[in-house]
């Protein structure tokens, strides 16, 4: 698979040099389930060694493109080899101007709901900061307060809105696993909780139950 | 000239007469002057799934020249527009079909005054089959959802693909360039026509690119038939993407066609399935097929070493 195994991490994993870490982490896991042992699509396509060989290319270029020293680096040489255009990396695009709302001043909570949601995905999906966050392999419930606060949400709000009682919300933010509830119900909670911030639930849900699951099960 | 759609894939029973005789019944409704044509020679069916019994004559009387023309074969069916060839009544001996007739048949085919002409292929990925899959450029493959079956797509497209690359580069050359190859990288055999591609293209820039040109003419299409509710409704897609990726062949993924128990009834009762089922889920399936198949704009047709 030679002119395979020549593509860049950024073409292994189809993606564009300006992917945010939540494209890298999404289309690192498309990729995976293409090419794992257990496909049925591609299992009769490449011998064992070939496929291993590709599961390999696409970690190597999963974990330098998801650190962002790392990826970095990576874009320099690519620039230096002239593969990619100065202007394409990420990091230059999340210089550019982003939101024209600043949910800070505008006060989310007083928008009417369907522009509420409307300009808090806008923010999510611009701002840095969540964006980092999201992007995390998991997630604390001092991360989840991180995004709240970036978004300019109390959580007595969303405990009006979500009919979440504030101690649980103040237990879930805290790491508080003593008062938590039965797996579901956390589940239940943490997916309403992203809803409101409207923020991928599952990122949210996956990420913080991977530490939790640990220490409380 | 005819749109020509040569309908294989590899194993059996996946349901290539099936689609080939349901596609058929929706391109002679739609208006279209069609011709169906089964190229099982050996294990023909078609004409069950048509419900035509007992055809009258069949593809082997032009084999065996006793009649003049291919069209002198053509038997006509109950529904209108639809033609259809048969090789019900072949000769047992029929497969062991030599060089020159085949060729001939070949070029008859094309020649054949219809606007959609689909040929109905059998199973396995012989000389034989290739040639006939080969006839247009934008062979249907059919596959089930199961490994054994997308192994025999993969199979079958990596035959045409080699077939493709002797077939510019003519006896010789591909023999010297293929051995040259081989001494460079062990991986670069017919089985992997991908990488003996890539590494012909080293040795030889100029008759790589030629190669490989003719390889993008290429448009496949392929259809995911017998999808049960248990199964990824993604596969097909991913199947094409696997292709396209790996082996820089155009393929379009058609549709899924679910899988219905209604399907074995109406072949029993030896009537084609869209007219006694035509609210199933299936037969919706199969009419969006149709559908996605027509809008394709058709490449042209090109086959090597047929026409004069
Ligand atoms: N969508 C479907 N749902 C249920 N059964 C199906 C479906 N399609 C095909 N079948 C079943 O699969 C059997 C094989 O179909 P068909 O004869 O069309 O396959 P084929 O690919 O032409 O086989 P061969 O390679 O032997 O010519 C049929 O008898 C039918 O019962
Ligand atoms: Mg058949």
């Amino acid at each position: 698979m030679n002119p395979f195994r020549k593509q860049n991490h950024y073409e292994l994993l189809e993606i564009s040099p300006g992917a945010s870490p939540m494209e890298i982490r999404r289309a690192y896991k498309n990729a995976f389930e293409l090419y794992k042992d257990e496909s049925i699509v591609s299992y009769s396509f490449f011998t064992p060694e070939e496929r291993k060989e590709i599961i390999a290319g696409l970690e190597d270029a999963y974990l330098t493109l998801i650190n962002p020293e790392s990826r970095a680096e990576y874009d320099r040489t690519l620039i230096a080899s002239g593969a990619v255009e100065e202007e394409a990396p990420y990091y230059h695009k999340t210089r550019d101007p982003i939101s024209i709302y600043d949910l800070r001043k505008t006060h989310a909570d007083m928008i009417g709901p369907r522009r509420r949601t409307e300009d808090l995905k806008h923010v999510v999906s611009h701002n840095k900061l969540i964006q980092e966050i999201m992007s995390q392999d998991s997630l604390t419930g001092a991360d989840l307060c991180k995004i709240r606060k970036e978004l300019g949400i109390s959580l007595e709000k969303i405990a009006e809105e979500t009919n979440i009682r504030i101690s649980m919300l103040r237990a879930i933010e805290g790491d508080d696993f003593d008062s938590f509830p039965p797996m579901v119900y956390l589940k239940g909670f943490l997916k309403s909780y992203a809803r409101y911030l409207q923020v991928d639930e599952h990122v949210i849900i996956d990420g913080y139950i991977k530490r939790v699951g640990k220490q409380h099960s | 000239m005819a749109h020509i759609w040569p309908i294989g894939g590899g194993k059996g029973g996946t349901g290539k007469s099936f689609l080939t005789g349901n596609l058929g019944i929706l391109l002679a409704k739609n208006g279209y002057r069609t011709l169906l044509v089964d190229i099982d020679f050996g294990t023909a069916n078609l004409h069950t799934v048509l419900g035509i019994p007992h055809p009258e004559t069949s593809i082997s009387d032009f084999i065996n020249k006793k009649v003049g023309t291919l069209e002198e074969t053509v038997v006509t069916t109950a529904i209108p527009n639809l033609y259809f060839i048969s090789s019900a009544l072949n000769s047992l001996d029929i497969t062991n079909i030599v060089h020159e007739q085949k060729m001939r048949l070949l070029r008859s085919i094309t020649k054949l005054p219809y606007e959609y002409i689909l040929l109905d292929l059998g199973a396995g990925t012989s000389f034989n089959t290739i040639d006939f899959f080969m006839i247009s450029n934008s062979g249907i493959l059919v596959t089930t959802a199961e490994p054994t079956s997308i192994e025999n797509i993969y199979r079958l497209i990596r035959s045409v693909y080699i077939r493709r690359i002797r077939q510019e580069l003519k006896v010789h050359n591909f023999r010297v360039l293929a051995e040259e190859a081989k001494t460079r990288d062990s991986r670069a055999t017919e089985q992997n026509p991908e990488i003996l591609l890539y590494i012909i293209k080293e040795i030889d820039p100029e008759r790589g690119r030629v190669v490989e040109q003719s390889l993008r003419g290429f448009e496949f299409k392929l259809v995911l038939n017998q999808l049960r509710k248990q199964d990824d409704p993604n596969i097909g897609a991913l199947i094409c993407k696997i292709i396209e990726r790996h082996l820089g062949l155009k393929i379009h993924f058609i549709g899924n066609i679910s899988f219905d128990d209604h399907v074995h009834s109406s072949i029993c009762k030896k009537m084609p399935f869209l007219h006694i089922y035509p609210y199933t889920q299936t037969a919706s399936d199969i009419r969006r097929c149709y559908e996605n198949m027509v809008s394709l704009k058709e490449t042209q047709l090109c086959i090597h070493g047929v026409a004069e």
